[in-house]
């Protein structure tokens, strides 16, 4: 992955791929109402997908410098099994923990390349899975988090 | 006649173009003296739209029209009161009584118009030159119609409190109820407010007139848990009574229970009168707590056929297993439970539905189910070392104080969470002698708990450690106890203009050792008792029911109420949320009891 559009293509396969995941817990899930939710979540990587399409032909900028917030809840929660019939908490739990691990990837190969308009759109694409991760969290935040 | 008559009326004319000998305004207008009641300013983003101007008024100058920017805010009718100085005489008692203090009198006082109907007004709405003028009347803010402090509740002593289980709250006599009673203005936006819309100000005015069979009678039409409300309503009635916009808010929960204190329980029968006519049919309610047995009350009184399946050994639910007995003793929630039974109402304690009992059975031998079964399951925090043996639920805390069991908390215990549980948690865990220290990852303002239980949590020497984000649970040397590693918080504004978030600050751990830890940050619901295929046909988000008119769901026999079906998860609700399927399910089994007109009213 060398140049602007492989890294792209990249993402937007990490994206699809996410996409593809939650469908496949729903299609698993047991309990009432979850396979509502982690159709939900699929639909929302479908978005985040789209959002990298539009970059890459132009039609959208990433953000590098843009700072976002970082609320640190999925950072300190042990990993779910997702093998398990899981319940809202685990679903919020799986998502948060692979937007965590998304930006992480992308931030740590930013580092890693040299100033370069590369490195830039690995910023960028990190920013946005941060983006994503505040999603998430903010969900937990609000509906797990409710007497805490 | 002469030529001088013929001609006089043309004469006439030419003085229309003389200069007139009279002017519109006779007089050089003068300022109103600066104290000089002139007309009305009303300060329309604080006024309530309570009405008592209204009331107040004895020349019938004031009424109260929508105004629609208002509308639908809470604690705020959507009305402001509208002038008619055809019938104003400027007394200025609609001044004196303004509960928000938002009118008062310009000393403007020249307002001339050829269109009477301009005269009405709608104060602070309509723009008028006056509405800003600093001089007129306004009432002294020492001045009150009414006492603005309400009379104090006797109350045991945090000391005498913690000392053991007896009830906190000593309850008003007939002297101070009375006098508590005389504040009340009678508007009305607690009935609005209130879940069940009690009737308050009819049972308040019961109050004053002594009539306490009265006062029951009003109460049982809209709760049949006056006892237990009266103690532990979270009443929001008393957070919109507009006397609270100055003063203290009517005590309108302790009222409720003075009335309830006032009556003995043998009298309930002859007061209340219930006669029920059988009517055949049968109806199955899964859950014994408020939610449920509402239901089976106004079920009851139509004629239905009820019985209750509860898991517990004790019907009441939360009630009894999660609110501990110095806030509702025992003798209080069974003074509603047994006037609820006493009508007929069958309660099969020790029963749990999907074990003993399977649902598919209840539907197809009772004519229509009510589902009530609360959020038993408490959530948990998800860090590393949760499963420590040291780490107990508030719930279970709670439920071991009730049934008379030693939850072994030990000497010294830290309670995570903000809300009424850990707040209940921490004050059982001060009356079995341990230090409580509450740890919570918000601000105390921030804290979902009722704030008096807040306040009287701090008064028995529980402190509360705000933006403290518990992080890790560890082993402690001494394997009685446990350690628990948390992080203090930075309060950050929320992007998206939700509630401000806290941030953990990762340079500020701090690890402290504690007997036990006590999980106290919320609960969720336990659905295992119906078969995925029932779920599936049930509409359920993240663990809830979300229900349709009259709490029916998509499945012809089913409704469902309380904490499992509503977000406000407290009493009150759950209450009105099986009165309200009670009237579902009588629509829903006796259909011709209701004609077309009836149908489009409700």
């Amino acid at each position: 992955m060398n140049t602007i559009d492989e890294i792209l293509d990249y993402a937007i396969d990490q994206e699809q791929q996410a996409a593809d995941f939650y469908t496949s817990l729903a299609g698993r899930a047991e309990k009432a109402g979850m396979k509502e939710v982690l159709l939900e979540f699929a639909e929302e990587e479908k978005r985040h997908k789209e959002r990298l399409l539009a970059v890459k032909t132009g039609e959208h900028e990433l953000t590098p410098e843009q700072e976002v917030l970082d609320l640190k809840i999925s950072d300190y929660l042990v990993e779910v099994d997702e093998s398990d019939d899981i319940s809202y908490q685990d679903a919020l739990i799986i998502a948060m923990k692979r937007e965590r691990a998304a930006y992480e990837l992308y931030s740590d190969m930013a580092e890693k390349v040299p100033e370069s308009q590369l490195k830039e759109v690995l910023a960028g694409l990190a920013k946005e899975e941060a983006k994503h991760k505040l999603f998430f969290e903010s969900e937990y935040d609000d509906r797990v988090l409710v007497d805490n | 006649m002469n030529l001088k008559d013929l001609l006089s009326p043309f004469y006439v004319w030419q003085r229309a173009f003389e200069k007139p000998y009279t002017s519109m305004r006779p007089i050089e207008e003068r300022p109103g003296s600066p104290s000089y009641r002139g007309f009305h300013i009303n300060v329309a983003d604080t006024c309530v739209g309570c009405g008592c101007c209204h009331t107040i008024c004895q020349n019938d100058a004031i009424d109260m029209v929508p105004v629609e920017k208002y509308s639908g805010n809470k604690g705020d009718s959507g009305l402001r009161p509208r002038f008619d100085y055809g019938r104003c005489c400027w007394c200025a008692l609609c001044v004196d009584m303004c509960t928000a203090g938002s009118l008062r009198l310009s000393n403007e006082y020249i307002w001339t118009s050829r269109e009477p109907a301009d005269f009405m007004f709608v104060a602070g709405v309509e723009e008028k030159h006056w509405q800003d003028n600093e001089l007129g009347y306004r009432r002294e803010k020492s001045y009150h119609l009414y006492p603005p402090r309400r009379i104090e509740m006797e109350m045991l002593s945090p000391d005498e409190s913690i000392e053991g289980f007896d009830e906190v709250v000593k309850g008003y006599d007939v002297e101070q109820a009375k006098k508590e009673a005389d504040r009340c203005i009678e508007c009305g936006m607690c009935v609005a407010t209130c879940p069940a819309h009690m009737d308050v100000p009819d049972y308040i005015k019961s109050i004053r007139d002594g009539d306490y069979d009265e006062g029951l009678r009003l109460m049982y039409r809209t709760n049949p848990f006056p006892a237990t409300c009266g103690r532990i309503c979270t009443r929001r009635c008393e957070s919109v009574c507009p006397v609270g916009l100055q003063g203290d808010s009517i005590a309108i929960r302790w009222l409720k229970r003075h009335i309830v204190d006032q009556v003995d329980a043998k009298d309930y029968a002859r007061i209340l009168n219930d006669n029920i006519e059988e009517n055949g049919k049968q109806v199955a309610v899964i859950g014994a707590g408020p939610g449920g047995l509402s239901a089976a009350y106004y079920l009851r009184k139509k004629g239905y056929e009820v019985s209750v399946y509860e898991a517990q050994d004790k019907a009441g639910g939360m009630l009894r297993y999660g609110v501990p007995g110095y806030r509702l003793p025992d003798s209080g929630l069974d003074k509603d439970i047994n006037y609820i039974v006493s009508l007929g109402v069958e309660i099969r304690n020790n029963t749990r539905i999907g074990t003993d009992i399977s649902f598919e059975s209840l539907l197809n031998d009772y004519d229509a189910v009510f589902l009530s079964t609360g959020l038993s399951v408490p959530s948990s925090m998800r860090i590393n070392g949760e499963d420590h043996p040291r780490v107990l639920s508030g719930l279970q805390v709670l439920a071991d104080a009730a049934s008379g069991r030693d939850p072994g908390i030990g000497n010294k215990v830290a309670v995570i969470g903000g809300g009424n549980v850990a707040m209940d948690a921490s004050r059982v865990s001060r009356r079995l002698g341990a230090d409580v220290t509450i740890l919570y990852r918000r601000r105390i303002s921030d804290m979902p708990a009722d704030i008096e239980e807040i306040h009287e949590a701090q008064e028995e020497a529980c402190t509360i450690v705000t933006q403290a984000i518990p992080v890790e649970i560890m082993d402690a040397p001494d394997e009685k106890q446990v350690i628990i590693k948390w992080g203090e918080a930075e309060m950050v504004q929320d992007p998206k203009g939700g509630r401000p978030r806290p941030v953990l600050q990762e340079d500020r751990m701090h690890e402290d050792t504690y007997d036990c830890i006590i999980s106290a940050i919320g609960q969720g619901s336990n659905l295992d008792y119906l078969s995925k295929e029932v779920q599936e046909q049930l509409a359920i988000e993240w663990g809830r029911f979300t229900p349709g008119e009259y709490q029916h769901t998509s499945l012809e026999k089913v409704f469902v109420g309380g904490d499992v079906a509503n977000r406000t998860a407290d009493a009150i609700s759950a209450i009105e949320d099986g009165h309200h399927a009670a009237r579902g399910i009588d629509r829903f089994l006796r259909p011709e009891m209701y004609t077309e007109l009836d149908q489009e009213i409700s």
